[in-house]
């Protein structure tokens, strides 16, 4: 009973379609079930469905898709310049303490010299004054040794006549001591 | 008894002089279900996509880069999208909505009241017309309307071939002779898209319709996943036939020698 069914509306569908409007058509495009307006109508359906579909999703999704991709591609951008940058930096670093090394060890042998040059002249001047403290030691080694030797001469003399005065008993002052002089010198008149 | 759907769809009701049919339910259905899709993502849409917004943009995603297999260039199918993104999502809802239970079983009066989109050759023709015309039109804008019509009607190229000698005119007749073969080919494009896409929907239908007339559980199920997975195919079939014409319409031919 099924399959006759089956046959039986197969062949419906082949005969002949009734127009919307009430004519009935025939040919191949109405057995297919085609006509006018229907056509339109599904027409102006479809158009409303990619009207919905464009503007409502596809559309606004799209385009929120290109502004992460951007911002993805900028941030990428960014993030290459930041490397290039940090790398230049690095680089200028590295240049700047090869400069500094360079200028420590041309400071450094300028101070070597400068020091070198320094301790020779101190050595110089050490010496000279050196020199001239043995100079002025030798002086007051003298002076001294003259001062010791007139004062050992007074002395002496001191001595001398205390010990003649001690043999002579007698007491010389000033005036005995000018009369002594002076027999002395007639004496030898 | 087994209800095999016609040919023609059923027209259930009239709104005025407007005939509805139970496709035009299908797709006023899909009309709706892509209006809430479209503003549930409008008010969420966001630079940090949500779940919902993620699974679609990945969904597209997946699709632009299919279209870019085709077209080779982004920029063209960023172009094409609007067409061919619309044709695709709306024949695979179309379809998988004639999977649903309901379609096929609940009756307005002595039809059904629904009923796949895409088994309505109205739909698919209006669609294959759209894809056609769209592609010319892309081609007028890309690669000129002179340089555009010339592929068809040759006769710049006839005129030109009278210079080369009877060599020349012989050639100069056969190009104008593929000139008018291309135009065929044209309407053979409206053709096989519309009926392609309507053959395999509407024989998806019957042959549920039948099977679950015979055997109403268990049995249908791996025909019913068949059906998914025609619907899929179909959509996919569509869409690239549609970008595939696009691309060849928008390329500009090779110089003559």
């Amino acid at each position: 009973m099924n399959f006759i069914d089956i046959a039986l509306a197969s062949e419906t569908a082949s005969e002949e379609t009734v127009e919307p409007t009430g004519t009935v058509s025939t040919g191949p495009l109405a057995d297919l079930g085609v006509n006018s307006t229907l056509f339109i109508a599904q027409l102006i359906n479809f158009t409303l469905v990619a009207v919905i579909l464009w503007f409502l999703i596809l559309k606004p999704l799209t385009k929120k898709m290109a502004e992460r991709q951007k911002m993805i591609d900028d941030s990428i951008d960014n993030a290459k310049k930041i490397q290039e940058n940090l790398n230049k930096s690095e680089k200028e670093y590295q240049n700047r303490i090869d400069q500094a090394k360079v200028d420590a060890n041309k400071i450094m042998e300028k101070t070597t010299l400068a020091a070198t040059a320094a301790t020779e002249e101190a050595k110089i001047i050490a010496k000279q004054e050196i020199e001239q403290l043995v100079l002025q030691a030798r002086k007051s080694i003298k002076n001294d040794k003259d001062i010791m030797k007139a004062e050992l001469k007074e002395e002496t003399a001191n001595f001398i006549i205390l010990a003649l005065e001690k043999i002579i008993g007698e007491k010389f002052d000033a005036s005995k001591d000018k009369k002594f002089i002076e027999d002395i010198l007639q004496k030898l008149k | 008894m087994i209800h095999i759907p016609t040919l023609a769809p059923e027209i259930l009701f009239h709104i005025g002089k407007l005939p509805v049919t139970n496709t035009m339910i299908n797709v006023w259905l899909a009309i709706i279900i892509f209006l809430i899709v479209g503003i549930v993502i409008q008010v969420n849409l966001s630079f940090r996509p949500g779940k919902f917004q993620n699974f679609f943009e990945y969904i597209l995603e997946l699709l632009i880069g299919y279209f870019d297999q085709v077209t080779g260039d982004r920029k063209k199918t960023m172009r094409f999208m609007p067409i061919v993104g619309s044709v695709f999502f709306f024949i695979l809802l179309s379809n998988w909505l004639g999977l649903l239970p309901g379609t096929g079983s609940i009756k307005f009066g002595h039809d059904m009241l629904l009923r796949p989109a895409t088994s309505d050759l109205n739909l698919t023709v209006a669609m294959a017309l759209v894809a056609v015309i769209s592609s010319h039109l892309f081609g007028f804008i890309s690669v000129g309307i002179f340089t555009h019509l010339n592929k068809f009607i040759q006769i710049g190229t006839f005129i030109k071939s009278f210079k080369k000698g009877p060599i020349g005119v012989f050639t100069g007749i056969v190009e104008l002779g593929v000139g008018l073969i291309e135009i065929v080919s044209e309407l053979a494009k409206v053709l096989s898209l519309s009926l392609r896409l309507f053959g395999n929907i509407f024989a998806g239908e019957v042959l549920i319709s039948v099977i679950s007339g015979l055997v109403s559980v268990f049995i249908p199920a791996p025909f019913m996943l068949l059906e998914v997975l025609v619907g899929l195919i179909q959509a996919s079939v569509f869409t690239m036939l549609t970008l595939v014409y696009m691309t060849i319409l928008t390329t500009e031919p090779h110089a003559e020698h």
